[in-house]
């Protein structure tokens, strides 16, 4: 930064490869659609037309394999949650998960009598954003994402962890 | 308390159950009043039983449309349920096992399939469609199958109850004569045990194959693990 | 020359698919691109909602009725409360009953509205899907005026209501309606005179009659078949029978009567009954009432049972209450029409290619919730 600043021209920009890439894939993170209840209808409205969720660069995929956020809209069931593993672990790196709604928060209304309801997606995948509500507003979801987006801007995949 | 009294506040009691509580203000009686009053209260918390309507002699009513309005009733309560009572004891003998048929018919569960195929094709009944079949544990280590029927020709309703043991809990399955029956009785095989002799296919339908216990019975404890994941409420301090 | 047959190939349309409304897996036994047989499973969405209501007192029951199926909360709130009243005999005075009716069918229209956008959405049309959105939230802006919630309300409680409706309410109710009328005939237009979708959904997916009634199918599905039965008009509850309004049928216009194009124009044609509805009670609904006024201080059934029965966008839904005179249920039972709608699929699915499976599935109009529940 420092030795290059007012050298060159204005359409010359000089940044670090670091935070070019951050930047680049903090803008246009491509969610998978993984909706199981109520909160997926929420999820839906959000990528409608009164609250559009590609202006934040987020497009639906119906694959994991081309996706790198996980949204879990919805209840996670025991039968289910084996298969939610399954789809993490077929998303490539980086991946982010956002757990929208309480019942993939921490089990929602069912945590008390619920035997077949697992108590947050926590359990089984690693979550990076949660966003409570029940189920949340879409401009909720759309303030998770872009705390998600913060997040991923502060990344420095490049550089070597300290150990 | 004479029987007449007895009678008026039984009457009385009735049209306040029903919705009419301006008769029972109307009356002149303070003191069928009060009991009349009380009887309704009793019986909305439970503690009564609803009493019966009686008769009551031309001579002693004083206006004469509580009587049309009492043989309406009855004629009301017989068509159904009464109605079907009529015809299964003509046909099936020693299959029924209650006495008031306001609500329901209890039926033995081992002549069911004939008695079901009856009841469907009987032209004057004509139950074409099983609206719902619920399993649920009454206590005292009875297990019970009711099945609410309805005949899109006539309209009509009724409620059939087969009452079954815990230890053996076998009903025979109708599935072949309503086939909406199908997934119905898998579903109260799943939830509480009950098994459905006959049928296609019994296996659970909502839970996963290899769950353990049956959900709806009052005594079920929920397992520790479901193939690692940890299955009853974890943290203390959440209540 | 014959038909060549290979080998038959089993394929899982598995729990997680855009086009499975839910989570559903169908397992689908085909040869080549024609099913043979569909075997539904389920069960991934079972949040035990039985088992909650034997803990849970009457009144907590409620919010956990609307999120079985959540796109017609108001109406899953609306056959509980019906058969709760019929359990208590406890009556509502006028003003709740028509506002009951006016959410019930603002909820049957933003139903709709959505099923044939997604019906639209699978079979490969985007555009319309949109459009369908925009309405419904114009109606979900509505809900949000009364009482603050945009999908799962909470709204009708056992003798009553939870809010009154808000000043301003009725104009915006009539000024969203003269809006509205117009975009039905535009949709109409767009979907279900299209050649395409025609194409693909006519003459597809035929469920007869007997089928239909032996299934235990009911609501649209029931009535595309040709069969006229309508739980507001043949066993009326509330005060339904105070207004006028049609009940279509399908009749084959572009194909046989009970085909997919049937269920799906069927859904068009409600809807613009239930804007008739609304406007009728609209402009007689009484201007005073409390709607707290019958609300019981502590609700304690006297003992015994009840089943009700009152109709949703997808069907007849049942409530099975057997009550012991605590202020906790005993066992509850709904019975949900989507339930019986799955159950038809294999009947009517066999023998048509690949795709048009998942438009009979579209048509057909489930919601995982309500099946699982």
């Amino acid at each position: 930064m420092g030795l290059f600043t007012n050298k060159f021209q204005d359409n010359i920009i000089v940044e670090k490869l670091d935070n070019l890439l951050s930047w680049g894939r903090s803008t246009s993170p491509w969610f998978f659609q993984f909706g199981t209840a109520c909160c997926a209808i929420e999820m839906m409205a959000a990528a409608a037309s009164r609250h559009d969720l590609k202006r934040i660069g987020m497009i639906p995929r119906s694959s994991p394999r081309q996706a790198d956020v996980m949204i879990v809209a919805g209840t996670v069931t025991m039968k289910m949650a084996i298969r939610v593993k399954k789809l993490y672990e077929q998303m490539a790196d980086p991946k982010y998960v956002v757990a929208m709604g309480s019942c993939a928060t921490s089990g929602g209304p069912y945590w008390q009598h619920g035997y077949h309801v697992l108590k947050g997606v926590d359990l089984v995948i690693p979550v990076d954003v949660y966003v409570p509500g029940c189920p949340p507003r879409p401009e909720s979801l759309i303030e998770g994402l872009l705390k998600l987006q913060e997040q991923i801007l502060e990344e420095r995949p490049l550089t070597r962890k300290m150990a | 308390m004479t029987e007449n009294q007895q009678k008026l506040i039984d009457e009385l009691v009735n049209k306040g159950l029903d919705g009419d509580m301006d008769a029972v203000n109307a009356h002149q009686d303070r003191m069928v009043r009060a009991k009349a009053k009380s009887m309704i209260m009793k019986i909305q918390k439970g503690i009564l039983k609803r009493p019966p309507l009686k008769k009551i002699s031309p001579e002693e009513v004083p206006n004469g449309d509580i009587v049309q309005n009492q043989e309406k009733k009855e004629n009301k309560q017989e068509s159904t349920s009464a109605k079907v009572v009529r015809k299964l004891l003509e046909k099936f003998p020693n299959e029924i096992e209650n006495e008031e048929f306001d609500s329901h018919i209890q039926l033995k569960p081992d002549k069911w399939f004939e008695i079901a195929t009856w009841l469907k094709s009987e032209p004057e009944l004509f139950f074409d469609s099983l609206q719902c079949q619920m399993g649920i544990d009454v206590q005292d280590d009875i297990l019970e199958s009711r099945y609410n029927l309805h005949s899109m020709k006539h309209n009509h309703y009724v409620e059939l109850r087969i009452a079954v043991s815990r230890s053996n809990a076998k009903i025979p399955s109708v599935e072949k004569i309503w086939r909406v029956a199908d997934w119905f009785e898998r579903e109260t095989y799943d939830m509480l045990g009950i098994e459905y002799i006959g049928h296609s296919d019994l296996r659970r339908i909502l839970l996963p194959d290899d769950w353990e216990g049956w959900p709806l019975r009052k005594d079920y404890q929920e397992q520790e693990t479901y193939h690692g994941i940890i299955v009853p409420k974890m943290k203390e301090g959440w209540e | 020359m014959g038909v060549v047959h290979g080998e038959e190939m089993v394929l899982n349309i598995g729990p997680q698919h855009p086009a499975t409304h839910g989570v559903l897996r169908l397992q689908v036994r085909t040869d080549g691109e024609v099913v043979s047989k569909i075997t539904p499973y389920m069960g991934y969405l079972h949040r035990c909602f039985e088992k909650h209501c034997e803990n849970v007192t009457y009144e907590q029951v409620i919010p956990f009725t609307d999120r079985c199926d959540y796109l017609a909360s108001m109406s899953m709130n609306f056959g509980y409360v019906v058969a709760m009243e019929r359990l208590m005999d406890i009556k509502v005075n006028e003003r709740v009953e028509y506002i009951r009716i006016i959410m019930a069918e603002l909820q049957r229209i933003a139903s709709h509205l959505l099923c044939t956008g997604v019906f639209g959405l699978d079979l490969g049309a985007f555009t319309p899907f949109l459009w369908a959105l925009r309405d419904r939230e114009r109606i979900l802006d509505l809900f949000e005026l009364t009482c603050g919630a945009r999908l799962l309300y909470n709204y009708m409680w056992v003798g009553g209501l939870s809010h009154d409706l808000p000043v301003g309410f009725v104009e915006s109710t009539f000024k969203f309606l003269d809006y509205f009328e117009p975009k039905i005939d535009e949709l109409e237009n767009i979907l279900a005179h299209n050649k395409i979708l025609v194409e693909r959904s006519a003459d597809i997916g035929v469920m007869p009659k007997d089928i239909a009634i032996s299934y235990g199918v009911t609501g649209p599905n029931l009535r595309a078949s040709g069969v006229k039965w309508d739980l507001r008009k043949d066993d009326p509850y509330s005060i339904y029978d105070r207004f006028e309004f049609d009940v279509p049928i399908g009749q084959g216009l572009k194909g046989t009567v009970g085909d997919c194009w049937d269920r799906f124009y069927v859904r068009i044609l409600e809807i613009r009954e239930s804007v008739k509805i609304v406007r009728q009670a609209l402009a007689s609904i009484p201007k005073d009432g409390d709607v707290h006024q019958s609300l019981p201080k502590k609700i304690r059934p006297p003992k015994g049972s009840v089943y009700a029965r009152t109709e949703t966008p997808r069907g007849d839904l049942g409530y099975y209450i057997e009550s012991d005179g605590s202020p906790i249920p005993y066992r509850l039972k709904m019975r949900s029409p989507a339930f019986t709608a799955l159950s038809v699929l294999d009947e009517i699915g066999g023998g048509w290619l690949l795709s048009d499976v998942l438009a009979i599935l579209g048509s057909l109009d489930i919601v995982l919730g309500e099946i699982d529940r």
